[in-house]
């Protein structure tokens, strides 16, 4: 069977520390020293399975900017952006 | 200021219309909810809904601030130029500001930008293309343009407006930086700040959580700090609650004509739109407080009041003279019409005392306004009927609605019934407690109406006057179909649903209108469940702006000084931008200048009577009493009769009995909502029907202070005023106080104002010695009433006209039913069904000929062979002496037939009366001019039967008429081969060729013989009619099925001598089906076979089993049991069936043509080869 084709940058679960309000503290262990950006995506309610994912743009204290994110389920997954 | 840390600067409401998804009520309410002291409601290009807005919020304690989202444009740019431009005037393309009134300097500029706004949107907008297109010099047209103003208008109207620089995505500043256009936002910014000043000028900050918020606001808030102006934050609410949020996104794919997947760039993606309280929104702009700190500063300067500070005045207002030019006028003309008369000397009285309210109200000028106006109708009605015609006789308009009531409007013209005679007190109309402007509404023949609300325009000034606006609401069906196309469900099932549903569908059955559509497994998916919730949410917001059916404004400044002025969807109309109710709360004076379908009918038969007989009817001068006319009326035979025509009329008229005017001012009023709501129908009816058997019967009364108040109507409210008469004499309510109660209850908005009402009620009926349950039983007929009802004095205008038309029905049937055709679409029922009902009548109608047929429908004179017509003056007029009455008939006009150009029929009959009749279809294509589609539809139609030459050995379709003749062959039959032979040659023939200026003419050439055809027998007859024309006057549709549907089922005229109770079949075409909102889920049908009609009554849940069938299923069979009651008849139904098309060809002739992808009324006729 041949498989299909490959999603692209598809969002993969990573362990987040998160202060009181949900905001991250830190992503696999490394320090986040600022929040850069942080939207949130609330679609596709009239879908079965509807979306809704609240999403940070990090700096963490190695220099990186990464964008991570807390679906539904209060899960928290990185994606690339 | 209350202590809110947030005062919401920027919301949007339903009246952005497809872009808010909240009424202004529920936004005010929801703000009170949340605690904001202050709040502002900022819609698209617009203040439709500002003063609904304004006054919900005094209402809830919020103080309204007012204001809107204006749209600016670029200058027309080529497509070739770049997009962002860092050196602009204007932003790239059309960008979003935020604009606040500060003063009534400030709302006087926004009233005039908003009107600039729209002053292009109804123009066809020219663009001529830069670049190469197909045809060279031609230009490209597109559609209304959107609503938009320059940066150089908005310059002009600066004054008095706080400037915010507007949205996230699309406004002007914040949309270039969006845009990636950093330097032109800036540039553009600092423009704003020119223009509005620091004072005046604030950079908007939002945080609709979207990526690059923060990274926007900071880059904001650093511009603000160079331009030495301060942030502001606001929230760019969209919806009052978050589960709104959903059809808020709904509404963006509809108006993007997309689904809610296609839209997502231009949706918001999430919920944040929706209304949050302050604190929330002083937490979301945490990085920004003193953003935050600024809404309020902001909001304690916007202190313009729209509720009390517009300044309008309406002509004649300040007229100083004006009481006694009125008493001049009413004085002279008592003279006139009260010499003799036995009721003068009430009338004097009358006078005296409206004329002393009217002073004492300041009002004189309002009602010599409204006598200018009606001058200014008379001249336009001499005008549009020509000082020959039958209708010069006729007054310009009517009176109707409360005003009828007032001697004052009686003498001065403005209506038509003696108020006196007709024992009409204007109490509702005009009292000393006032507090608004009365109403004064007009009717006229929609001709009359069209010429004449130009020329109020003309009078006053394109400026002083204008329409009012309208608000369509979603319903159901619509809301099934927008929001199903939204959701990407199939568009077949989409269809099928929306047709299912019915127009006063509660929210809560859609789910079942949906489940009889397409099936419970289908309606039990996520698609359809979620369309089920928005469907509920939708309904009554509204969808778009339109013009109110004649409601005008006039006044002494121009208009758009107190409300914007935008183009109305008719050339050369305006409207404002509020409703009536808005309207009403301005303080606006508003004149209804009404076109009424029954008044052009009653005027055209007017004139075809004069045409055709060379009489001049004069409906004034007709006799009240006359006896026939009455006693079609207690038959229920007022098929087409004004207002007393529906089958719910029909069925009260037999058990009513009435006898004379009073008894149909009372009938027109019964058959409301208002009364059917208050309990009132059943018990008028059955006294009626105790005082016919015993004259001493004594009339109940809830209380004996009622008996004065309801006496007329047997101890029942049935007119408006009697809520207010009842609620002064047993409450003792003053007479300002009752009609704040009717006011109250003829708003949805105002529920808790009628709960405040009602302690006030029972306590003062309980100071009069009224025991509290009668009270509370009273105030339960009251609420009730809380729907519709016409006034009496409406009525007694409206029951007159019911008189006239019925009169005219009797005394000059061909000219009415011609009339009613002519006039439609207007009343109940569609024009097969008043032509089968005529024809039962023994009035004979004629189909559309080319050689014989007008434009419109007429009558004339039967050909019936040589010397067996009457006597004709060679133009279809009896010669003089004639037997007229029944002798006449009427001729379907060429218009009738669907999708033939009206100007091609015109030039069709004017040269058939220059160069005579037209010889065979060759000389017809040849002389008239009408295209080779105008002719097939005419073929198509039967309209050029009498043109072709019978092919040899061709037999006679059984086409005949329901009186038994047909008019063009004595023999009652028609060529069977007509409509195909006629088609044939239609195509064969050389037809003329349009041009932009006229028609060049074909030569004459003579058409080869055509093939022998199929005849198209009797069912392609009547599909061919039902698909030109919408009627048939050949065989009905279930005479042609009779045979096959068996032996037991009963034809309506069978219902007559069936017992009562029993069970019966019954089968027809459905002419009407209603579902009223007051008969709790009942649905009522009306079938009509061969015979008649019959009445079905379908129960909630045999209509939950059978809603498809009953709904959408144009031939029904049904089961149910016989009712016979006071002279009407009606089935109970148990079970309703489509009767399918395999049925009808059971019977239909072999080789006919017509099929189940034709259905029973083709859209287009289809060459048959």
């Amino acid at each position: 069977m041949r498989p299909g084709p490959r999603r692209l940058y598809a969002p993969r679960r990573v362990a987040v520390e998160a202060g009181e309000e949900g905001i991250p503290t830190a992503v696999e262990g490394t320090e986040v020293v600022a929040v850069r950006e942080e939207w949130l995506v609330e679609d596709r309610w009239w879908a079965p399975r509807r979306l809704r994912r609240h999403y940070f743009e990090l700096i963490l204290i190695d220099g990186r900017d990464i964008v991570v994110f807390r679906d539904g389920s209060r899960r928290w997954h990185r994606q690339r952006a | 200021m209350a202590t809110a840390p947030y005062i919401e600067l920027h919301a949007h409401s339903a009246f952005s219309f497809l872009d808010g998804a909240s009424t202004p009520t529920e936004l005010a309410a929801a703000a009170a909810e949340r605690g904001y002291p202050a709040f502002a409601l900022t819609d698209h290009d617009g203040v439709w809904g500002s003063m609904e807005f304004a006054h919900a919020c005094k209402g809830f304690g919020v103080r309204p601030i007012t204001g809107a989202e204006l749209t600016v444009s670029a200058p027309t740019r080529s497509r070739f130029e770049p997009l962002c431009d860092s050196n602009l005037d204007h932003p790239p393309s059309a960008a979003h500001l935020t604009l606040l009134v500060e003063d009534a300097a400030g709302y006087r500029n926004l009233c005039r930008l908003l009107t600039q706004a729209h002053s292009h949107t109804r123009q066809k907008k020219t663009l001529r293309c830069s670049f190469p297109t197909n045809s060279a010099g031609k230009e490209q047209r597109s559609g209304p343009g959107q609503p938009a103003v320059t940066l150089e208008q908005v310059e002009e109207h600066a004054g008095g407006l706080v400037c915010l620089s507007g949205c996230a995505r699309d406004g002007a500043v914040a949309g270039a930086w969006a845009r990636g256009d950093p330097a032109g936002a800036a540039a553009f910014a600092r423009r704003l700040l020119a223009v509005f000043g620091r004072e005046r000028f604030r950079i908007e900050l939002q945080r609709p959580y979207w990526r690059h918020d923060r990274a926007r606001n900071r880059w904001l808030a650093g511009l603000a700090e160079r331009l030495g102006v301060p942030c502001v934050a606001t929230g760019d609410v969209h919806s009052h609650s978050r589960r709104r949020a959903r059809l808020q996104d709904a509404f963006v794919a509809t108006r993007l004509g997309t689904t809610l997947e296609a839209s997502e760039p231009r949706r918001r993606g999430n919920r944040s739109s929706a209304l949050a309280s302050p604190a929330a929104m002083a937490k979301r702009f945490a990085e920004h407080p003193a953003a935050v700190a600024e809404t309020r500063r902001l909001a304690e300067r916007l202190c313009f009041d729209l509720t009390a500070e517009l300044g309008y005045r309406y002509p004649g207002s300040e007229n100083p003279g004006a009481d006694r030019e009125l008493a001049g006028v009413c004085a002279a003309r008592l003279s006139e019409r009260y010499a003799g008369s036995p009721h003068r000397a009430e009338a004097e009285a009358r006078l005296e005392a409206e004329l002393a309210t009217i002073g004492k109200l300041g009002l004189a000028g309002f009602f010599l306004l409204h006598r200018d106006l009606l001058e200014l109708a008379r001249e336009v009605a001499l005008e549009v009927r020509g000082p020959e015609s039958a209708r010069a006789v006729l007054p310009p308009g009517r009176g109707r609605g409360s005003s009828v009531s007032s001697i004052v409007c009686y003498l001065t013209g403005l209506s038509h019934v003696d108020p006196v005679k007709a024992r009409l007190f204007p109490g509702r109309f005009l009292n000393d407690e006032a507090t608004s402007m009365p109403d004064i509404d007009l009717d006229f023949p929609r001709d009359i109406r069209e010429v004449l609300i130009p020329r109020v325009h003309d009078r006053y000034g394109a400026d002083r006057s204008a329409l009012v606006a309208a608000f369509p609401t979603y319903r159901p069906r619509g809301a099934v179909r927008d929001l199903g196309k939204a959701l990407a469900l199939p568009p077949a099932e989409i269809e099928r649903v929306a047709k299912t549903v019915g127009f006063h569908e509660r929210s809560g059955e859609i789910e079942r209108d949906v489940v009889a559509a397409i099936g419970a497994e289908r309606a039990a998916a996520h698609g359809w469940r979620v369309l089920i919730g928005l469907t509920g949410e939708a309904m009554g917001l509204p969808r778009h702006a339109s013009q109110h059916p004649g409601g005008m404004v006039i006044s002494t400044r121009p208009l758009l000084d107190v409300c914007p002025v935008v183009p109305a969807a008719m050339a050369g109309r305006q409207i404002v931008q509020w409703d009536k109710d808005s309207c009403d709360d301005a303080g606006f004076l508003k004149i209804d200048l009404l076109g009424l379908g029954m008044l052009s009918a009653v005027e055209r038969c007017v004139e075809e009577a004069g045409r055709a007989r060379g009489e001049r009817l004069d409906l004034s001068r007709i006799p009240l009493d006359d006896a026939e006319t009455y006693e079609s009326i207690r038959a229920a035979e007022t098929t087409g009769v004004f207002q007393i025509e529906s089958r719910a009329q029909m069925q009260m008229l037999p058990r009513t009995r009435p006898r004379d005017l009073d008894d149909l001012t009372v009938q027109v009023a019964l058959v409301r909502p208002g009364p059917i709501q208050g309990g009132a129908v059943h018990p008028y009816i059955e006294r009626r029907k105790r005082l016919r058997e015993d004259p001493a019967y004594e009339v109940p009364y809830e209380h004996p202070l009622l008996e004065p108040v309801l006496r007329d109507t047997l101890g029942t409210i049935v007119y408006q005023e009697q809520v207010l008469e009842a609620a002064m004499a047993l409450a003792g309510f003053s007479s300002a106080e009752a009609e704040g109660l009717r006011r109250a209850m003829s708003r949805k908005r105002s529920e808790a104002a009628i709960r405040g009402y009602h302690d006030a009620f029972v306590a003062g009926a309980a100071g009069r010695g009224v025991p509290e349950a009668t009270a509370e039983r009273v105030w339960a007929q009251i609420q009730g009433f809380s729907g519709f009802g016409f006034p009496k004095a409406h009525s007694a205008a409206f029951g007159l006209l019911a008189y006239q038309s019925a009169w005219l029905r009797i005394h000059y049937a061909p000219e009415f039913l011609c009339a009613l055709l002519n006039e439609q679409p207007m009343g109940f029922y569609p024009p097969d069904a008043l032509a089968h009902e005529a024809q039962r009548r023994g009035i004979r109608l004629a189909p559309p000929d080319a050689n014989r047929s007008r434009v419109l429908c007429h009558v004339e004179a039967p050909r019936r062979g040589p010397g067996e017509g009457l006597p004709t003056d060679g133009r279809d007029r009896p010669a003089a002496g004639s037997e007229l009455r029944g002798g006449l008939h009427v001729r379907i006009g060429l218009g009738y037939v669907k999708g033939v150009r009206e100007e091609e029929m015109r030039a069709l009959v004017a040269e058939r009366d220059r160069g005579g009749a037209y010889r065979d279809v060759a000389d017809l294509a040849s002389r008239s001019g009408a295209g080779r589609d105008g002719l097939e539809r005419l073929a198509w139609a039967g309209a050029l039967d009498e043109l072709t030459e019978a092919a040899p050995g061709e037999t006679w379709s059984r086409f005949e008429s329901h009186s038994g003749s047909n008019l063009d062959h004595p023999g009652g039959e028609r060529r069977a081969g007509g409509r195909r032979r006629a088609l044939w040659e239609a195509g064969a023939a050389a037809t003329g060729r349009r041009h932009g200026e006229g028609t060049q003419m074909a030569l004459p050439l003579e058409t080869p013989g055509a093939p022998e055809l199929e005849p198209l027998g009797a069912w392609g007859e009547a599909i061919a009619d039902y698909g030109s024309t919408g009627m048939t006057l050949g065989e009905h549709p279930m005479a042609l099925m009779r045979d096959g549907l068996g032996a037991e089922l009963a034809r309506s005229d069978d219902l007559e001598r069936i017992d009562d109770g029993a069970i019966v079949e019954v089968a027809g075409m459905v002419v009407a089906r209603q579902r009223p909102e007051t008969a709790k889920g009942i649905v009522f049908m009306l079938l009509e076979d061969e015979r008649g009609t019959v009445n079905l009554i379908v129960p909630p849940p045999v209509y939950d089993r059978h809603r498809a069938e009953v709904r959408t299923s144009p031939l029904v069979r049904a089961r149910g049991r016989l009712e016979r009651r006071e002279g009407t008849i009606n089935v109970l139904v148990s079970a309703v069936t489509k009767l399918h098309w395999t049925q009808m060809s059971e019977v239909a002739p072999p080789g006919h043509s017509f099929g189940r992808r034709q259905g029973a009324s083709p859209k287009r006729p289809k060459p048959v080869s």
